[in-house]
């Protein structure tokens, strides 16, 4: 609870300085640079929508590609939220549709469609760090990592960068023993963040490869995720992002599984 | 043969600078030797660019295929075998261990606690659940339980992690490179050991079994053998040959020439950048008795015409003067039976043809220099002490009163010999039509090697840890990409920016033009919002292609793969098989709520995609790309086999034939073959056709060589027949005795010709010049029984004696040429001395036979 307020007084801090302040003195503590951090990268506005193409590529250079437009909603600022991924390419997983009820601090509600099987099929979400289609992108990277699953120790503040030591609190959930990110000053955007194994190798790596402001919040638009162990990559596209389009909480129920709002999905 | 004479008058003229120059060459090959090389790559047996390797190594690539190391983790005493928390844990703890060591393919390392479960979850009914299977090791016997449930549900993991009788489970470790196996799989033992020593009484056993283990490990132990096998061997001789010269000073000579011979042709070998294969291991073994024994020729005769105070330099011209021309010969074909493994279409085995060709020359060159200048180096109280040690003392011995019976008996019952000997050889054709082709890496150990042992251990309790892959591909392309041309065309007649957006794509492979075709479409009718709906129109089409294009998502593909896998699974050669059919079916059960009765395939193209976008929402999405490629285009059937038995594998390649003649393949697709199992039938295959080329070709060498060395026909098959009574003797008895001809027994016929020509070159040479001396037949015999035969037979003993060594060899191709070459000596030394003389008694006219005169007529004639 005391966390959550701490969030609040955090928030009107961000509301203030996405528009860029210059000379903001440098934070110190820790997990409060990652909240910040969390809150600009999935939760940006209170809904959204954008447009992904996704390009999975192997250690051979084999590519494939998906495109798909993701819908969220925040029921909470910094807490539960909606997300609603529909496939449009390529075209044998076209309305294949993916629900996700998030629920930080909890398991997840996951669903799926697939329109080939005409199957809505729930799908239990013990482990968020399992792949996201095949590419080399995680659940968790997609829908966020709950911040308090790790402790933060603000390991560097250089000219640009925060860099955050993120430990796992339960060791064994996870196929990390720690990830290091960099979180930029001004903008708060995680733009990289590197994971090791118990070795302390390094063999994970997402980047953010280009941001734009949109509709006043700093926004991802280019990311990619290296898998350093087999030398496969994904990077991920984001296009015709939108904020704040006012949808509601029925977008997000069972029905749309089957019946994708169109309205939301077009551009 | 001026060159000759100058030959020895050089040597015994300057023998300081002979024993130099030697020095000079021994030192320089010697110093090539530290940077040997060794190769036990069965793989390796093909050329680089052999279209069947160059294949396999393609879909290795294709299909992230690696080497692998298979440990099994094996509990015979617990009732519910591996599942009881102990094993698992055990199990759980070796394979965190392997998973961080240097070489280990560590996302592909594939055991209970690194793969998925799919199931249905029991918590909230209708989910479908994707969690590591045995993330941490279960506590509980019922925890244990749990995954047994899990793992008998998919038929991907049961037999494979865990066997049918759930008393063996395993852990597949991917490596990057066979030559990392050896090292490996210490490391892997030290864990091992270690888990044994903490818990004692767990009942645990641990094996490991893999054909990249095996052939590492035959590496390791053939360099340990070598420098085992190589100097005992030397040793051996060394020991004969005090037995029969009873003098050091004697058998230091040929000691020498041996030594220098394998020194300067190993360092050659090594120097050359050659890496030193299993067969090439063997070269000093197989050096060192043909060389020593022209200096034992040269020493014999010096000793028996050397007289004390003379000059010992004329004595010697006479003896090389009188040895040279059959020495020459002896040494040519036996150099021409190896080199003509050069004929082979196995580089390895073409490599030690050529080697030991050239040591058997350059052995001879080195008795004609060294010899005479180590004897004129000698003291003339040394000279004398030689002449104590006469050969014909021992000689009158038990050996000589048997040769000489012998010679009388083959006489006089020529006929019957004669008779026996076609008796024996059509019994022998007989024995030859009975062999059995087979060879199998891990049966290179001999039974009691824990190798052999966990290769047993394993294929009892496992599906078979021998892997083939079967590999289908759509080739058909071309027809995709007219069809849509076509139809892209009819929606825009005569649209330039189609026409150029065809152009720059055209000539990219399939799945990639269509990929970036979709990509440059989407875009166009994003900028060109005044023709969107024509873009669009052209965007769907394309997509159609593209979900045409992925061959083994569809009905068709799917179907046919699921035929052949089911066929295969219901023969008993096939322990098991995976393959994407496998993985879709159980995909789709889960999906469907995981019902037995659901275990089937997606029915439609759009179904089978959604049914692998499901599967890739799991911890290893990749374990799908050693099933098919990304563009569906091609997949593989992995299959597992009990048995690494190239047999075994034919028999299954039969089986996919048979199957593909009843069924024909689908329109386009191709069916091939991949995997270490499969690559070890083809260059057996490869082998014995090679074999039966080089066997042929030396024969015609070694004949033709026999009619110039003799001027004579008769005499030059005369010559040709020991050795091939012989061949077809061994041979035969390898039929009959059920022993498999695999791949030293195969190199063994070429080079046996080379060898056991020389009793025959000797006895008939001898038995000539003497007739014509005395021109009485049983003289002859009488004569040719005291000197030759019994040089012949000391040569068959001492060359047969010099490969016993290989009879304690751990490794069982190296028993076995230990033990056919011995068995080959020992045949055709009989064969020439006993048939030899029963033939010739059969020809009447020995005067034309032996006869000066006749020989010019035969050479016109010829």
């Amino acid at each position: 609870m005391r966390k959550f307020n701490l969030i609040k007084a955090l928030l009107a801090v961000v509301s203030l300085s996405t528009a860029g302040t210059l000379q903001a003195a440098d934070l110190q503590d820790a997990d409060a640079i990652v909240e910040r951090a969390n809150l600009v990268s999935y939760y940006a506005g209170d809904d959204g929508r954008s447009e992904a193409r996704m390009l999975i590529k192997d250690a051979q250079g084999r590519e494939q590609k998906r495109q798909f437009t993701i819908l969220r909603r925040d029921r909470s600022e910094g807490g539960e939220q909606d997300f609603l991924v529909v496939f449009s390419r390529p075209a044998d997983v076209r309305n294949t549709v993916f629900l996700v009820s998030k629920k930080p601090g909890n398991d997840d509600d996951r669903w799926l469609y697939l329109p080939g099987l005409d199957l809505v099929k729930r799908i239990s979400a013990g482990d968020k760090r399992t792949s996201f289609v095949g590419s080399h992108y995680f659940y968790e990277d997609v829908s966020g990592r709950g911040t308090e699953e790790d402790s933060h120790v603000l390991l560097e503040t250089n000219a640009t960068h925060y860099v955050i030591e993120n430990t796992p609190v339960d060791a064994s959930s996870v196929e990390f023993s720690k990830y290091i990110a960099w979180i930029n000053k001004d903008t708060f955007l995680p733009e990289k963040i590197e994971y090791q194994d118990d070795n302390g190798a390094l063999y994970r790596r997402v980047e953010v490869l280009a941001s734009a402001d949109v509709q006043g919040h700093i926004t991802v638009t280019k990311s990619r995720v290296s898998d350093l162990r087999s030398g496969g990559q994904t990077t991920l596209e984001f296009r015709f992002q939108k904020y704040d389009l006012g949808m509601e909480q029925a977008v997000f129920s069972e029905r749309s599984l089957r019946k994708p709002p169109r309205e939301w999905l077009k551009r | 043969m001026g060159f000759k004479a100058w030959l020895v008058e050089l040597s015994m003229q300057k023998p300081k600078q002979v024993f130099i120059g030697i020095l000079l060459l021994v030192v320089l090959a010697a110093i090539q030797i530290p940077s040997i090389k060794v190769d036990t790559d069965p793989e390796n047996m093909l050329p680089h660019d052999q279209a069947d390797r160059v294949f396999h190594d393609e879909m290795k690539k294709q299909f992230s295929l690696y080497d692998m190391i298979v440990i099994g983790v094996v509990n015979t005493e617990h009732p519910e075998g591996v599942y009881n928390p102990k094993t698992l844990a055990d199990l759980h703890q070796l394979s965190e261990a392997i998973q961080v060591m240097d070489g280990v393919i560590r996302q592909d390392l594939m055991a209970l606690n690194t793969v998925d479960n799919i199931s249905q979850s029991t918590e909230q009914p209708g989910t479908i659940r994707f969690e590591w299977m045995m993330k941490s090791a279960p506590e509980t016997q019922v925890q244990a339980a749990q995954i047994k449930a899990a793992v008998e549900r998919l038929p991907l993991l049961h037999n494979t992690l865990v066997s049918g009788d759930g008393q063996a489970a395993g852990i597949y470790v991917p490596i990057v490179a066979k030559a990392e196996s050896y090292r490996l799989s210490n490391e892997i033992q030290q864990v091992i050991d270690q888990l044994k020593q903490n818990s004692p009484d767990s009942g645990n056993e641990f094996y490991m079994a893999g054909l990249p283990v095996a052939e590492d490990t035959f590496g390791v132990e053939m360099f340990i053998q070598m420098a085992i096998s190589a100097p005992l061997a030397g040793l051996m001789i060394f020991v004969l040959m005090w037995v029969f010269f009873r003098s050091m000073l004697l058998i230091t000579a040929p000691m020498l020439v041996a030594m220098g011979a394998v020194i300067i042709t190993m360092g050659l070998l090594i120097g050359q950048g050659y890496t030193v294969h299993i067969m090439s291991s063997m070269i000093p073994i197989f050096l060192m008795p043909i060389a020593v024994v022209d200096s034992v020729h040269i020493l014999s005769e010096f000793s028996d015409r050397y007289k004390p105070g003379e000059d010992p330099k004329q004595a010697l011209k006479e003896v090389v003067g009188h040895l040279f021309t059959p020495m020459l010969y002896t040494s040519i074909t036996s150099a021409v039976g190896f080199a003509s493994l050069a004929f082979t279409p196995i580089p390895p085995v073409q490599i030690f043809g050529l080697h030991v060709a050239f040591g058997i020359l350059l052995a001879f060159a080195l008795t004609i220099v060294l010899v005479p200048a180590y004897i004129v180096s000698l003291s003339e109280k040394r000279l004398s002490a030689l002449k104590d040690h006469s050969l014909e003392t021992n000689d009158d011995g038990k050996l000589g009163r048997l040769l000489a019976g012998i010679g009388r008996f083959s006489v006089a019952k020529s006929k019957g010999l004669v008779v026996l000997f076609i008796v024996v050889s059509a019994i022998s054709v007989y024995g030859v039509t009975t062999i059995q082709i087979n060879d199998n890496p891990v049966r290179w150990f001999k039974e009691d090697h824990r190798l052999r042992v966990a290769d047993k251990v394993m294929n009892t309790h496992f599906s078979g840890t021998y892997d083939a892959f079967l590999v289908l591909e759509q080739t058909q392309q071309e027809a995709l990409k007219s069809d849509l041309k076509l139809t892209l065309e009819k929606l825009a007649p005569g649209n330039q920016q189609l026409v150029e957006l065809w152009t720059t794509h055209q000539d990219l492979p399939l799945n990639e033009m269509l990929q970036k075709l979709a990509f440059a479409l989407d875009d166009l009718a994003y900028d060109d919002a005044d023709q969107e709906q024509l873009w669009l129109g052209m965007l769907d089409e394309v997509e159609r292609a593209q979900s045409d294009s992925k061959y083994f998502l569809s009905p068709e593909g799917l179907s046919y793969l699921n035929g052949l896998e089911q066929y295969l699974n219901g023969s008993d050669l096939v322990g098991k098989s995976n393959s994407l059919v496998t993985l879709l079916k159980t995909v789709y059960r889960e999906l469907q709520g995981g019902d037995a009765a659901q275990y089937r395939l997606p029915v439609t193209s759009d179904a089978a995609a959604q049914t692998i976008l499901s599967f890739q929402s799991s911890h290893r999405p990749d374990d799908l790309w050693h099933m098919v490629t990304p563009d569906y285009r091609s997949t593989a059937l992995w299959l597992q086999l009990k048995s690494g038995d190239n047999q075994d594998m034919s028999r299954v390649i039969a089986l996919v034939d048979q199957y593909v003649q009843d069924n024909p393949l689908p329109e386009g697709v191709e069916l091939n073959w991949a995997g270490l199992t499969y690559i070890n039938v083809v260059w057996q295959e490869q082998m014995v056709s090679g074999m039966l080329n080089s066997l042929i070709s030396a024969f015609f060498m070694v004949l033709l060589m026999m009619l110039i060395l003799f001027r004579s026909i008769k005499i030059g098959l005369l010559a040709m027949l020991p050795l091939s009574v012989t061949i077809l003797f061994i041979y035969g008895l390898i039929g009959f005795v059920g022993k498999d001809y695999d791949m030293p027994i195969a190199v063994l016929s070429a080079l046996t010709l080379g060898l056991s020509v020389d009793f025959a070159i000797h006895f008939l040479e001898r038995c000539r010049a003497i007739y014509r001396k005395t021109g009485s037949w049983p003289a002859t015999v009488e004569e040719v029984y005291q000197g030759p035969a019994r040089a012949i037979s000391r040569n068959a003993v001492v060359v047969a004696v010099g490969f016993t060594p290989l009879l304690f060899a751990p490794l069982v191709p190296y028993i076995t040429v230990g033990f056919f070459l011995a068995m080959i000596m020992a045949v055709s030394a009989v064969v020439t001395v006993v048939l030899l003389p029963a033939v010739i008694n059969g020809i009447s006219n020995k005067q034309a036979l032996f006869s000066v005169n006749n020989d010019q007529k035969e050479k016109e004639n010829a």
